[in-house]
């Protein structure tokens, strides 16, 4: 199991677009993904789950994989993360 | 009585009665099936959703949708094959014996209800999506796809949040005869559909629900941009008149459908249409438009998050060329600024846009980008009845410099055997008063030239239209603006070439004489448009309207 915590770094937040990018990107792998904020804990595959996490500009999320690939896994989401999702 | 402002998206006058169509609302029994039941009803469920995503996917291979839409299609595909959904309602049906409908909707109800109560404005509206979602998987189940438009007839203003294009479309074939929404903008599609085919429509309305019940009676003017609710008997009268007027005009016009656009001494004017998305071709075909003067591509590029591959492109101007074929398409090269480009090409901030890196400089700057253009259209051309156009052109040294790349592109697609058509005419947009001065030597490289008298006016009088300080300072019969106009006609028939105005200029029927006097050959006017134009040049007689430019020139020589 690897766990990393990373900050929402762009101004939108977690709406559709970013939340679809990530479930894709996770559903990829055949690891478990689980991101958790505060005491709210959900399944990273599902975009359900993702968006109403509510995670805005600034919250702090922990993301926790759990598989064969799960260094693949948190690699390409942290990316993501660091890309901004394409935006600002 | 009440006046309410709104924006509006065509210059028409309606009269009507209100019919106000919601977001419909399902009504779902809470259901609750057998043991036996259990398998069909998740067979159910699971061919329901195989259905919905064949849907959305057939809605996503459409490429006329923008890819804002797209994207948020994608959304809702992934909500529909969500895991944590699909086991929940399945345990839903075979633990609480919970019909489909049932398990479905109280799903979404609790979805829902979790982003009303987040704090985020931006992140709790993403509610419409599950709202959207369960309204497409549940209607489906219900079968209620009823026709939502059904009692609308031609006295009815149809009052709405928002609209989508495809519902522009339907609510057009019952003849209603005015639209009026809370949202929505001037250039949204469905709002360009809707000026296109005429009909009177307001958008951001602002509190039009709170303020219209059903049956009241509406007036919407497009001209001073007003929406009245249950007018007086004074204000109403005044406005039937308006309306008989109008509608004598409509009849008048409906009588040119089937001429030819000449002079009344018998000078042929080419007249054809400008369009902005390809949902207008069937305006075009119905006004009997001899072709398209200018098909614009930037709605392909407008808030993509990457470009329009090569094929995409290739699939949307074949369609438009072969609709329109034998008459010709026009398809004019990317004209956007940076400033409207950002998403895809890393453009720094401009100070002045307008005078930046935009229209052609942008496709000399980005060439991998202007070739996938380029070779689109020379493939789209299997019918000989295809054109390119540049804008933004300066002067004679960019058509040379874009006639390359065409070679290149040409040479590449040879090379990769992919069948296209080698023959393209190629012409330029003369919007830019240096080109319009150095027409001459641009003419010699080009097979036809066309006025954008937008720019022209703006570049020529230094003046932002869009300005009201100074928008009186916008004058398209400026004694330089028509010069201009005059020498760029002139230039081009001296090469025996061909001159189109496809400006706002071609649009408006008061400058129709004079552009006819000024020797223009073709005119290129907005789909909506074409009838009033074309029943302006049959009023037109070329030697008067010779005359009046001679007269006009001289009392403007005098007056400086």
């Amino acid at each position: 199991m690897i766990k990393k915590t990373i900050e929402i770094v762009n101004k939108l937040g977690m709406h559709a677009r970013p939340a679809t990018m990530i479930v894709k990107a996770a559903t990829k792998y055949r690891s478990d993904f689980r991101i958790r904020k505060e005491d709210m804990e959900i399944n990273g595959k599902s975009i359900m789950g993702v968006m109403t996490l509510a995670a805005e500009f600034g919250s702090e999320l922990d993301l926790i994989a759990d598989g064969p690939d799960e260094e693949y896994l948190i690699k390409e989401i942290v990316e993501l993360f660091a890309s901004k999702f394409g935006e600002d | 009585m009440m006046i309410m402002k709104g924006a509006s998206v065509s210059s028409g006058i309606a009269i009507g009665k209100a019919k106000i169509i919601k977001k419909e609302v399902l009504h779902i029994t809470r259901k609750y099936i057998k043991d036996h039941e259990i398998k069909t009803e998740v067979e159910k469920f699971e061919n329901s959703i195989t259905h919905v995503l064949n849907e959305i996917d057939l809605l996503i291979k459409d490429i006329s949708q923008s890819k804002v839409h797209t994207d948020i299609l994608t959304t809702h595909k992934m909500i529909l094959i969500d895991p944590e959904f699909t086991s929940k309602i399945k345990r839903s049906i075979t633990e609480k014996l919970m019909s489909m409908e049932h398990a479905v909707s109280e799903h979404f109800d609790e979805i829902v209800n979790i982003f009303n109560d987040m704090d985020n404005d931006y992140l709790s509206q993403r509610s419409s999506d599950y709202e959207d979602v369960a309204y497409r998987l549940l209607s489906y189940v219900l079968d209620k796809r009823t026709d939502r438009f059904g009692n609308l007839d031609e006295n009815s203003v149809l009052i709405m949040e928002d609209i989508s294009p495809s519902a522009v479309t339907k609510i057009f074939a019952k003849n209603i005869c005015g639209l009026c929404t809370e949202k929505g903008s001037k250039n949204a599609h469905s709002s360009i559909i809707a000026r296109s085919m005429n009909l009177p429509m307001l958008v951001a309305v602002h509190g039009l629900l709170e303020n219209v019940k059903e049956n009241d009676n509406i007036i919407i003017d497009g001209n001073t941009e007003k929406v009245i609710i249950s007018p007086d008997k004074k204000t109403l009268g005044k406005y039937s008149k308006k309306i008989e007027q109008q509608k004598k005009e409509g009849d008048k016009l409906k009588k040119v459908l089937n001429f030819k656009a000449k002079t009344s001494d018998g000078k042929r004017i080419k007249l054809m249409s400008n369009i902005e998305i390809p949902e207008e071709i069937d305006q075009v075909i119905k006004n009997r438009s001899e072709g398209i003067g200018l098909f614009r591509t930037e709605f392909l590029f407008m808030d993509a998050d990457e470009f329009p591959t090569e094929e995409q492109q290739f699939q949307i101007y074949r369609k438009i060329a072969e609709k329109c074929a034998p008459e010709p398409v026009v398809i004019r090269t990317i004209d956007l600024g940076g400033d409207k480009l950002s998403n895809l090409l890393n453009i720094g901030h401009e100070l002045n846009p307008n005078l930046g890196c935009r229209g052609i400089r942008i496709s000399l700057e980005y060439v991998s980008v202007f070739k996938t253009q380029i070779k689109a259209i020379l493939r789209a051309n299997m019918k000989d009845n295809v054109k390119m156009m540049f804008p933004m052109i300066s002067c004679v040294s960019e058509v040379l410099k874009a006639k390359m790349i065409i070679e290149e592109c040409k040479n590449e697609l040879k090379e990769q055997n992919i069948s296209f058509n080698p023959e393209i005419g190629i012409g330029a947009m003369i919007e830019i008063p240096s080109a319009a001065i150095t027409s001459d030597d641009i003419a010699k490289e080009c097979d036809f030239l066309s006025i954008g008298t937008n720019d022209l006016v703006q570049y020529t009088l230094a003046v932002d239209r869009d300005n009201e300080t100074v928008s009186d300072y916008y004058q398209p019969s400026h004694l330089s603006v028509l010069r201009l106009i005059k020498m760029t006609i002139e230039n081009a028939h001296l090469h025996n070439i061909k001159v189109a105005v496809c400006g706002e200029m071609a649009s408006e029927k008061k400058y129709i004489k004079l552009l006819i006097g000024l020797g223009i050959d073709e005119l290129s006017v907005s789909p909506g448009r074409l009838l009033m134009i074309k029943n302006e040049i049959l009023q037109t007689d070329l030697g008067k309207a010779e005359e009046l430019v001679r007269k006009i020139f001289n009392a403007l020589e005098d007056e400086n």
